[in-house]
């Protein structure tokens, strides 16, 4: 039985810092095996910042979305998603605190 | 991408990658040799960012000449076919502790400078590395501060070794940031100002370093052998003498007093380390 060639790949290194914390994406490493992955990424990335969880994925396993896209992302008036969009309530509020609504005022 | 661009960031980048592993040989020297159980610690950390950082570049280079059919494993050979060249600090011995401790303070101080600068410029991914990379920089400048210090707090004979090292990088960290503009040295420059890879000159850059280094190795009482260093207070500009500026050329072409031996232990290194990269390419047959 012969030994297996390993082919090397990127791997991209994300790190998160606390369960409750996201993984956040550290750098890219050459790697020739997902162990090897996470001990380059251990040696390279992490030598001071703590860590919870250490994440390596193949690069050529993400999908991912590129310049022209981006630009989509903001073309639009979101306003109607946000809060920022409702700051009129506030006004509102204050007013009919002090001065109820009533179907009299109505027309 | 032009083409242009891409080959500068290449030879930029590499070079970059390549040098910090070689800066990594002349201070990996003082590991075993190292005074306090805490300065081998400090030391090694600092030998083992180097290698890291040079890691982190060497990734970014490979993403660049990927297109062109290359990889990692070429552009370390660069180094030993003399197509990639090292930084002309790197060429230098370090013959005393207190050049260990003048590297990690001077050297690495004149580095922070530059990499400040390049950490700004137009390509992403070399600024993100940098940005790493500086974060580390700024124990390694303390870590050379500590050692110089303790050295300049110290007896008659460890002022003087300190003295003595400063007096041997002097013309080095001259040397550091290139030579001053109107040279033959510097069209490459104009092309990183073009592309917006750096913004300002070599002179510029060096003038950053006296006024942030010179107040402080003075404050150390230390001497710059250089009788001709003044501030002119109305422009604002260290006037220096000129180094002989052939000698920085040669040591481009590796003809500096340690760029054989350097070489030479880098390519024993990268030998007698093949095993383990064997090892890491290969996945044993199981018997079942
Ligand atoms: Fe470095
Ligand atoms: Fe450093």
């Amino acid at each position: 039985m012969a030994d297996e060639r390993l082919e090397y790949h990127i791997y991209e290194v994300f790190a998160q810092e606390s369960q409750m914390a996201p993984a956040v994406h550290q750098f890219s490493l050459l790697a020739s095996s997902p162990d090897m992955a996470l001990i380059l990424a251990k040696e390279n990335f992490l030598r001071r910042q703590k860590a919870w969880s250490v994440w390596v994925v193949r690069r050529d396993h993400i999908h991912r979305t590129g310049p022209a896209e981006a630009e989509m992302f903001d073309r639009m008036d979101k306003t109607y998603r946000e809060t920022e969009g409702y700051r009129y309530l506030k006004e509102k509020w204050r007013r009919y605190k002090q001065e109820p609504l009533t179907a009299q005022g109505m027309t | 991408m032009p083409d242009d661009y891409r080959q500068y960031l290449i030879r930029l980048i590499a070079m970059h990658g390549i040098s910090e592993i070689m800066g990594a040989l002349p201070e990996k020297e003082w590991v075993p040799r190292a005074p306090t159980l805490h300065r081998k610690l400090a030391i090694l950390a600092k030998v083992q960012d180097e290698l890291g950082h040079g890691q982190l570049l060497l990734r970014v280079a490979e993403d660049l000449v990927a297109p062109l059919g290359m990889n990692r494993e070429d552009l370390l050979n660069g180094l030993f076919q003399g197509t990639i060249h090292f930084h002309n600090v790197f060429h230098m011995p370090a013959p005393t502790w207190a050049d260990a401790g003048i590297i990690g303070w001077l050297v690495d101080g004149a580095a922070i400078i530059t990499q400040g600068m390049l950490a700004q410029g137009s390509y992403a991914p070399y600024c993100r590395a940098l940005e790493r990379i500086i974060a580390e920089e700024s124990f390694h400048i303390q870590h050379g501060e500590s050692i110089c210090i303790a050295l300049a707090e110290g007896t008659r004979a460890q002022r003087q070794m300190l003295q003595e090292a400063l007096n041997r990088w002097w013309e080095p960290l001259i040397f550091f940031f290139g030579p001053p503009p109107k040279s033959e040295l510097t069209k490459h420059q104009d092309l990183g100002l073009m592309y917006r890879l750096r913004n300002k000159t070599n002179e510029e850059l060096r003038q950053r370093f006296f006024h942030k280094y010179v107040p402080r190795i003075q404050a150390l009482g230390l001497t710059i052998p250089d009788p001709n260093l003044r501030l002119d207070k109305e422009t604002n500009t260290w006037h220096y003498t000129q180094p002989d500026w052939s000698k920085f050329k040669a040591i481009l072409r590796n003809e500096g007093p340690m760029s054989r031996a350097r070489l030479t232990l880098r390519h024993s290194a990268w030998e007698q380390n093949r095993w383990v990269r064997e090892v890491l390419s290969t996945r044993a047959a199981v018997a079942v």
